[in-house]
Formats: C-alpha cells, sequence, structure tokens
C-alpha cells in the first residue's frame, strides 16, 4: 500500500500570514489537514482544510466568499455582564456587546482581507446550548447576539442548528462550505463548562480592558 | 458636546459606536467607508473623526491622509478604531496623521475617555 502524503508543510507554507504558526493535524481517513480553534480563537483559509470545534453555549459562524475560495470560522460568547437583553431598540447591538462585534467583524475582515466580497459571503450558525445552570440562558443570549448582528451587516444565514440544552461537536469545510455536527446528547458536560466559564472570565476581564490605546502626541 | 465624524464598514460597529458617542450626549455623523467619510467632510466640519482601518473602497489609513489635505481637517484629532493591533499598521497611521490608535474590542467608557482627552 502506498504511503499517505502528508501535505501539512506545504498547506502551512500556503496559509494567510495570521495563522502561519496555527496548529495542525493531519487527518489519514478524511485525508485533509485539520486545524482544531478554541473558545476565543478564530481561523481562515484558502486551502482545502477541515476546522474543528466544540461549542457549549459558545456560538460559532462560519462563514465563506463562495467565488472567492476562502472562508473560516469563529468561536466565542458574548461577556454578558450587566445588561443581558442589550437596550430596548438596539436590537442587542449595544455597546455591552463590542465584544462580539469584534469577534464576528475579525472573522469577516479577515476573509475580505484575503479576496472575500461581502455579497458572496454565505453564513452558516451553531451553537448557543443551554449547558449552564443558573437564571440567564447564555447560549440564547450569543445566539440572539449573532442574528441581530448578521441582520444589521446584511448579511443571511443559510443554515443553522442551533440552542437546545447539549453541547456541539462540529467540523466545518470552508472549500465547499459543508459542515457536520455531532450532538454530544450523553457525554457529561463538566469539561465543556468548565472550559467555558474560564473564557466568560478572560473575556470579561478583557472586554473591561477593552483593547489597547495609544495617543501618538507630538 | 462634539460633534464627531465615524467611519465603519461595519453596520454592527457603527451602530455600536454611535450609541456609546450619543449616550455621552455627542453628534454623531456616520459614514460606510473611507471614500462616503471623505464625502461627507467636503462639506462639514468636526471636532473630531473616529475611523475603522480596513474597509472597502477607501481604507481608514488613506482617508486620514485625505483628511489632512484638507483646511477644515488639517488639525481635527483623527483617532483610529481597528482590529489591527501591529506596530507596522500603528506606525503606517502615526505617518499618515492620526491622533491616536484604538484597538478593538473597545470599552465603552474608556473610548469616552480617550475622545474627551483628544477634544481637550
Amino acid at each position: 500500500m502506498a504511503a499517505v502524503l502528508r501535505p501539512s508543510h506545504r498547506l502551512k507554507h500556503l496559509r494567510i500570514a495570521e495563522f502561519s504558526q496555527m496548529g495542525s493535524y493531519w487527518d489519514p481517513i478524511q485525508n485533509i489537514e485539520v486545524v482544531r480553534i478554541l473558545a476565543g480563537e478564530y481561523y481562515a483559509t484558502h486551502c482545502d482544510e477541515m476546522i474543528t470545534t466544540v461549542l457549549g453555549s459558545c456560538v460559532s459562524a462560519c462563514i465563506r466568499d463562495t467565488v472567492a475560495g476562502i472562508g473560516g470560522m469563529n468561536h466565542f460568547m458574548l461577556p454578558a455582564e450587566t445588561r443581558p437583553g442589550g437596550i430596548p431598540g438596539y436590537r442587542g447591538l449595544s455597546s455591552d456587546t463590542a465584544y462580539g462585534g469584534y469577534a464576528m467583524e475579525r472573522l469577516i475582515n479577515c476573509i475580505l482581507k484575503y479576496g472575500g466580497r461581502h455579497e458572496n459571503l454565505e453564513v452558516k450558525v451553531f451553537g448557543g446550548g443551554r449547558i449552564m445552570g443558573g437564571m440567564t440562558d447564555i447560549g440564547l443570549q450569543n445566539i440572539e447576539f449573532v442574528r441581530a448582528y448578521l441582520h444589521t451587516e446584511n448579511l443571511a444565514v443559510v443554515a443553522e442548528d442551533v440552542g437546545d440544552n447539549f453541547p456541539r461537536r462540529m467540523a466545518y469545510f470552508p472549500a465547499t462550505g459543508k459542515v457536520w455536527v455531532k450532538k454530544l446528547r450523553n457525554i457529561r458536560n463538566e469539561t465543556i463548562i468548565k472550559q467555558e466559564t474560564a473564557y466568560l472570565g478572560e473575556i470579561r476581564q478583557q472586554t473591561a480592558k477593552g483593547g489597547d490605546i495609544e495617543l501618538f502626541g507630538d | 458636546m462634539a460633534k464627531i465624524l465615524v467611519a465603519d464598514d461595519s453596520a454592527s460597529m457603527r451602530q455600536m459606536v454611535e450609541f456609546t458617542l450619543k449616550e455621552a450626549g455627542h453628534q454623531v455623523v456616520v459614514a460606510e467607508d473611507g471614500q462616503a467619510a471623505l464625502n461627507l467632510a467636503r462639506g462639514m466640519t468636526a471636532d473630531l473623526v473616529i475611523t475603522d482601518v480596513n474597509m472597502p473602497n477607501m481604507d481608514g489609513i488613506t482617508l486620514i491622509r485625505e483628511l489632512r489635505a484638507l483646511p477644515a481637517f488639517k488639525f481635527t484629532p483623527i483617532l483610529t478604531l481597528t482590529t489591527e493591533s501591529t506596530t507596522e499598521k500603528k506606525m503606517e497611521g502615526k505617518d499618515a496623521g492620526a491622533t491616536g490608535w484604538i484597538v478593538k474590542p473597545f470599552n465603552p467608557e474608556k473610548l469616552l475617555m480617550t475622545v474627551n482627552k483628544v477634544l481637550g
């Protein structure tokens, strides 16, 4: 039997600059290079790769330009602090949601920067399960935010699998737009809850601090 | 109260920035890209400009250069509000005439503090 050639070195070389250091592995069964992203990360590519993640109450937007052949996926949640529903009349897009806007924008910006066009973007949305206890349905907030964001940006959602009360393992193939979702109904959620709680703590800190501000002076 | 021109190609980001600034009592004029902002700027004055960097038609860096060539905007404070955080990009912005560089995600209170600082 001929050895399976592993083209990852070639793919890494072809990767867009922002992700040249991103870890990945070769899946000999699917015959494809796999990039796994965690909460707070995103990845975009014009190579034939598979992007995977596990979503609890977090959401992922899978976005690609169907003409230019570039696409990617993010994985995030809102810090959701004081005003969970956002401000009335703003469909959830108040300044409280600046972090969500940033998570969506950096994926879209990256796709546009490398040749994508707004009118060719195909969007799919996943996640937002209710897996944590408590009064607030964080998953639902995340879903509502993404819907409001995409509505404001005039981007239609062509497919989604969101909500309910289980986590999802998913894989996105930006080259074709295909998505695999496995509903994790029977596994214990503790690990995912622990990871998401840690991520929530991080982004609350990050949101409180905000991005760097530099005044140039004279 | 100041009159602020905001340029961002993302409608959501325009909403969020506009909301933050209006809540603080400022008057806000929005533009959907650099070219639209420049067209508006040719017929108005502003106390401050806040611009995104990556935008179609005209990017933020070019917008800053074009604004600096207009007598009405020669000395107007211009802040960038962007996901770009590399030193090279910042230097490009500084050379073009930017007053300051704000990296997203923005914290509303800190954005307002910076706005007040550059308005003097």
